[in-house]
């Protein structure tokens, strides 16, 4: 009991040393800004309410229903992510064969198609089982057909999701392994370990928390996806929410579904932050030994090069080449459709969204650093949810604020650029903040130190010493968040202004019409336009910069 | 003799473990001191210069740097405005920038462009003024942290294990050229490190710091010759430790918390053989010897005495043979 | 002299098809008034203007299905309009009875069959489909989709809750596969032979005879327009509608494009284009359409089909039709 006492005393001490003289102008403004990035999931939280009768009837009817479809998904595309990724990853980087280094790169590319295009460039792949399921009912009687077809819907959906997001497991897998160079390899090697049981027994343990990163990320995409989803029919967290919200028109529950799915996603953050700080993997980026590759050739290469091309032909080949097919079929479109303003709007969002955040990142990251302050690095962690929160979820809680904004001050910020905008940064901040923040802190922690006793002010810091050297991170933070808002579709969906249309919506409005065909330009364009960073992106890493 | 630098009970723990960096520490430097802390790893030095300089708040007690309270019961002076610098372990030499804009990076540096320049040809940096850190050796890193701090022209330098990271032939050179520049300029200076001979060969004054509590304040030789712990002679370099009954004309002693017993500490050079000429006054052991290690110029023995054992060094031309039994005499301090 | 202010018309659709575009491009060359979109779906876009109250800059909310307009109304986004032309070229079954929103379109939620396995002479009601004889062999998009629970809601009124939820409960069990797509792909579905029978609305039988895509022509061959419920209240219809905003700055405008959409010159654009029934069924003017033949169509007053919406999504999800 005086333990307790004693140690509240302490913290209350530690927080009033904290409060009083960290204070500036640095850190109160990051905590401003903070508190509105999270305004609008804070504002989701809140408005939970009252339990309702409507409720009770989703908790009885479909509740258990979102939860285990949301989960067998996520297991089944996450099994496929890791498939691709991780064979792939370790024949990339483990052996040596024609075409591999084209492989090394080309691996990525699936990145640049968001799910819901993937899953227009399949529509009818479910269509190719009917001659099979029709004679799974002439053979074996109608449930078993109905059990094939339930199991099929599933697989497929994985398969593709799996598809394009293997990536996020391939690019992590393959930077353990290639970080760890020859030591462990070379060990395993002396102790007599053919090749596949030192990847079992030694490489794959030590990637597991970079595999669990990218793993991760599979899972939040997946549970966010709505455009796939609602195509093949299978009743997510997130389609749940949809359905509550405009089927029912009953937005309280909606919310609580969404808050639901923001623990859920939550808690896979944190059971992956356990497995990964649970061991020192070495973090340190030393310079790794290149290892003697095994050249392959014959019946292995033609393995190798199976893993390879497999991924890379469901997850890119196929997709693009369907949609260039169709970019031919509707060419005539093209004018209709009004093509470059699209890319106008979307590259408009996409480069101030990742600019904002950009420079929303270094102000928040310096001062939380820089000052050494906790309290801006909690604020900051609650400003970097929205990455786990639905696109759709965000739209909500801005459409909330926007009421209260209306009422108080009478103005317009409803389906202003403003507000979309505002949405985007709090949507990505944290693509940004989160190499942003780790570069400072491999880079500038101790500089900073130096700095500070040489008297100089924390501008003169910032712009002569951390900037400069985290000016590759930078860019490279602006890449991804720029990918991500190039792709992104429900959020803009619900916020966009009048007559304002992007490559998503229009793709995603026109696969509703069901002119799926059509659709294949403006998400032509989407992939174009995410390819070439994603390409650099990827050369610059594999430099290692 | 203004004293630049007060520390009053300085405590710092860390929440992560509750252990405790720094315990009601004080001492003080003198304007033109140097100062030395000494300390096993882990005994808070570190932590003690972090906090002089700024970069940390303690939990308690104050800091009075040039008669200003830096820090105190609410109060906190940046470390930009405190006008005391830290010269880095592993120097933090910005990487971006030319050895030339590392040097004046400092807010005062530009007003001392005169004395920048004695520095750099003090230190012999000035042919390598527009390289980067990358690209010159550790020495010479040292050498530009060193002018960096000193460019600033602070009250008070403070220094993170300034020899650490330089091989011993090196260390030999750069102490001596350290100690000459700091003396020069009269800076009063605190030089943290977990080698005492750095300690022996630079400093004024030494703390010696043990888990974060003060154990001794004293010069260097004191230390040496007359620590008044266990602790503090360990760090001092080899010792026997012997319970002051069988040396009761010793004018020094202090009490081993481990035993309760009084002891001194013997350095090894202190046990003497004597080659046949009788010192009479010196008391006498007849020891054992146990174990001869021959390290070139001197010898270290070890011996035992009615169950003590005790280690000895002494000149290499003695002829002693394992098993043998002698004489051997303590030179009392 | 019209001012920047009263050339203007905010206008939030959930509509997006092509007849629309054209309509918009006529609108504005005959009257001058520029139309400005914003498309959405109608929940989101009735959420919007919830959201902005008074403040919202929207002066006309065009959507699909009567369930919708209804909850605009509910919501309190719409208000009342005036307007004898209106009046007149609306039958009242399809408007608001405090002429809050009026319908622009009809289409029917039909049954298409396989011709070759499926005599026609079998099909008669909606109801019927619960029947044993059908296990296995229907095809239908999933309870999400609002032209399903208008449907939902139109059985719940004519045979009341208990009864509706057994039929959807039956009717679930008799499908082939679990609801998966659109209207069209329950078509597609009979044509491959996975279904043998499908319930869908009568415009997208039109565009995949229209497709560009020659298997939906295929397809079209391969079923037969059944129009249910005959001898009885008639077949179930939904329609599209618009509504002036209560907050609409513009309310003349507003008015004056659904008065234009109304006329016969609009209505026929709708059914030519969009194979949409005009709202005087008779009007017709569609070959594919008059193809089928002319139809009973339920008399319900549509603004039950808003009302029952919430029961009707519930009883889905009773009866496990996703």
């Amino acid at each position: 009991m005086e333990l307790l006492a004693l140690k509240s005393k302490l913290f209350r001490k530690y927080l009033y040393k904290e409060i009083l003289f960290k204070l500036n102008r640095w850190t109160i403004s990051s905590l401003f800004i903070g508190f509105l990035i999270f305004l609008p999931i804070g504002l989701v939280i809140l408005h939970i309410g009252s339990f309702t009768a409507n409720w009770r009837h989703i908790t009885d009817t479909v509740l258990i229903t979102y939860s285990i479809n949301s989960i067998v998904l996520v297991l089944a595309t996450v099994l496929f992510s890791c498939v691709f990724g991780i064979s792939s990853a370790w024949v990339v980087t483990n052996y040596k064969f024609p075409g591999h280094k084209i492989f090394r790169w080309a691996l990525v590319l699936p990145l640049a198609i968001p799910t819901y295009i993937a899953a227009y460039a399949y529509f009818d792949i479910l269509d190719l089982f009917n001659p099979f399921l029709i004679w799974l009912r002439s053979s074996f009687g109608l449930n078993t057909m109905q059990l094939a077809n339930d199991m099929l819907v599933y697989l497929m959906t994985a398969l593709i999701m799996g598809s394009v997001l293997y990536p996020y497991v391939y690019l992590l897998a393959r930077a353990s392994f290639e970080s760890q160079g020859g030591h462990f390899i070379n060990v395993g090697r002396s102790l007599g370990h053919s090749g596949k049981s030192i990847f079992w027994k030694v490489v794959l343990p030590l990637s597991r928390p970079a595999i669990v990163a990218g793993i991760s990320l599979v899972a939040m995409e997946t549970l966010s996806d709505y455009g796939a989803v609602k195509h093949f029919g299978i009743q997510t967290f997130t389609y749940g929410i949809f359905r509550t919200w405009l089927g029912m028109g009953d937005l309280t529950s909606a919310l609580r579904l969404a808050v639901i799915l923001l623990g859920f996603t939550l808690s896979i953050l944190y059971l992956e932050k356990k497995i990964r700080s649970g061991a020192r993997y070495g973090d340190k980026s030393t310079k790794s030994l290149s290892y003697k590759r095994n050249y392959l050739k014959g019946k292995k290469y033609i393995f190798a090069l199976t893993v390879c091309i497999l991924p890379f032909t469901f997850g890119f080949i196929i997709p693009v080449s369907r949609m260039l097919y169709w970019a031919w079929l509707s060419k005539n479109y093209l004018i209709e459709l009004n093509i470059f303003q699209l890319t106008f709007n979307t590259l408009t969002i996409a480069l101030l969204a990742s600019i904002s955040t950009v420079v929303l990142s270094i102000l928040l990251g310096f001062s939380s650093k820089y000052f050494k302050s906790s309290i801006v690095q909690s604020s900051n962690r609650f400003a970097s949810l929205g990455y786990s929160t639905p696109g759709a979820v965000i739209a909500m809680g801005a459409l909330i604020l926007v009421g209260y904004v209306s009422s108080a001050f009478n103005i317009i910020i409803s389906g202003t650029m403003l507000l979309l905008i505002f949405a985007y940064i709090v949507r990505f901040l944290a693509v940004a903040y989160q190499p942003i923040i780790s570069g400072f802190e491999k880079n500038c922690d101790e500089l900073n130190d130096a700095s500070k006793t040489l008297g100089v002010s924390p501008v003169y810091s910032l712009v002569k010493i951390n900037l400069p050297l985290i000016k590759n991170t930078l860019i490279a933070a602006g890449l991804l968040v720029f990918i991500d808002a190039t792709k992104e579709l429900p959020l803009t969906l619900i916020l966009r202004p009048f007559n304002y249309e992007t490559l998503a919506t229009a793709t995603f409005d026109l696969s509703n019409q069901a002119q799926i065909i059509e659709s294949s330009i403006p998400s032509l364009f989407i992939i174009f336009l995410t390819v070439i960073p994603i390409i650099y992106l990827n050369r610059r890493i594999g430099e290692g910069r | 003799m203004s004293t630049i630098l007060t520390v009053s009970n300085i405590s710092k723990a860390y929440k992560k473990n509750n252990i405790h960096a720094l315990s009601k520490l004080s001492f003080e430097c003198v304007k033109g001191e140097i100062v030395s802390v000494v300390g096993s790893s882990g005994s808070g030095k570190s932590t003690l210069l972090k906090l002089i300089a700024g970069l940390e708040i303690p939990d308690s007690g104050q800091i009075i740097l040039n008669d200003n309270v830096v820090n105190g019961e609410s109060i906190f002076v940046q470390p930009e405005n405190r006008n005391c610098d830290l010269v880095f372990q592993d120097f933090s030499l910005f990487p971006n920038m030319t050895i030339n804009d590392n040097i004046y990076f400092g807010k005062n540096a530009p007003d001392n462009k005169s004395m920048i320049g004695e520095l750099i040809s003090l230190t012999h940096i000035s042919d390598i003024l527009s390289r980067y850190p990358h690209q010159i050796s550790g020495g010479q890193q040292q050498r530009v942290a060193l002018v960096r701090a000193l460019a600033n022209k602070p009250s008070l330098l403070l220094m993170d294990e300034p020899l650490s990271h330089l091989d011993s032939a090196l260390k030999e050179s750069v102490r001596g050229e350290l100690i000459s520049i700091l003396k020069t300029l009269e800076i009063t200076v605190l030089i943290v490190t977990h080698d005492a001979e750095d300690a022996l060969t630079m400093s004024d004054k030494t703390v010696v710091l043990n888990q974060g509590t003060l154990e001794q304040f004293d010069t260097p030789k004191n230390v040496y010759k007359y620590p008044n712990s266990e602790y503090a002679a360990n760090l001092f370099g080899m010792t026997n430790i012997i319970p002051l009954k069988l040396l009761p004309d010793s004018n020094y002693f202090f009490n081993q918390s481990s035993t309760g017993q009084d002891v001194i500490s013997v350095r090894p050079h202190q046990i003497i053989l004597d080659h046949g000429k009788k010192s009479t006054s010196l008391p006498e052991f007849i020891c054992q010897v146990k174990n001869i290690y021959d390290n070139g110029r001197r010898c270290k023995i070890e011996l035992e005495y009615k169950g003590l054992l005790l280690v000895a060094e002494i000149e290499n031309d003695n002829l002693l043979n394992i098993g043998e039994t002698k004489s051997f005499y303590i030179r009392l301090n | 002299m019209p001012t920047s202010l009263q050339a203007q018309l905010n206008i939030y659709s959930h509509r997006h098809y092509d007849s629309d575009k054209i309509l918009f491009k006529n609108f504005t060359d005959k009257t001058g008034i520029e139309i400005n979109v914003v498309k959405g779906s109608a929940d989101q876009l009735i959420q919007r203007l919830i959201s902005e109250g008074e403040n919202s800059p929207a002066d006309l909310l065009l959507t699909v299905d009567a369930g919708r307009l209804h909850r605009a109304k509910s919501a309190g986004v719409l208000q009342p309009i005036r307007s004898k032309t209106l009046y007149k070229n609306i039958p009242t079954s399809l408007r608001d009875p405090d002429n809050q929103w009026f319908a622009l379109t009809v289409r029917a939620r039909v049954i298409v069959y396989s011709k070759e396995r499926v005599n026609p002479n079998d099909l008669s009601t909606y109801e019927d489909l619960a029947s044993s004889k059908w296990k296995g062999r229907i095809a239908v998009r999933s309870s999400s989709n609002i032209y399903n629970q208008s449907l939902m809601a139109s059985l719940i009124d004519a045979n009341g809750k208990r009864k509706a939820l057994e039929w959807a409960k039956a009717v679930r069990k008799n499908m082939a596969r679990a609801p998966r797509g659109s209207d069209r792909d329950q078509a597609r579905a009979v044509a491959a032979g996975i279904a043998d029978v499908a319930i869908m609305n009568t415009y997208y039988i039109g565009k995949l005879a229209s497709s560009s895509d020659s298997k939906d022509h295929k397809v079209v061959e391969k079923v037969g327009v059944f129009f249910p419920n005959q001898k009885g209240r008639g077949t179930h219809i939904n329609i599209s509608g618009a509504g002036v905003t209560k907050s609409s700055k513009n309310k003349e405008n507003a008015i004056k494009f659904i008065e234009y959409l109304s006329s016969s010159e609009a209505q026929d654009v709708f059914g030519s284009v969009n194979y949409e029934y005009p709202v005087k069924i008779e009007n017709n003017k569609s070959d594919l359409l008059n193809s089928w033949g002319p139809f009973k169509s339920d008399k319900l007053n549509l603004s039950i089909l808003g009302k029952r919406n919430g029961d009707a999504v519930k009883l889905f999800d009773k009866a496990g039709w996703e």
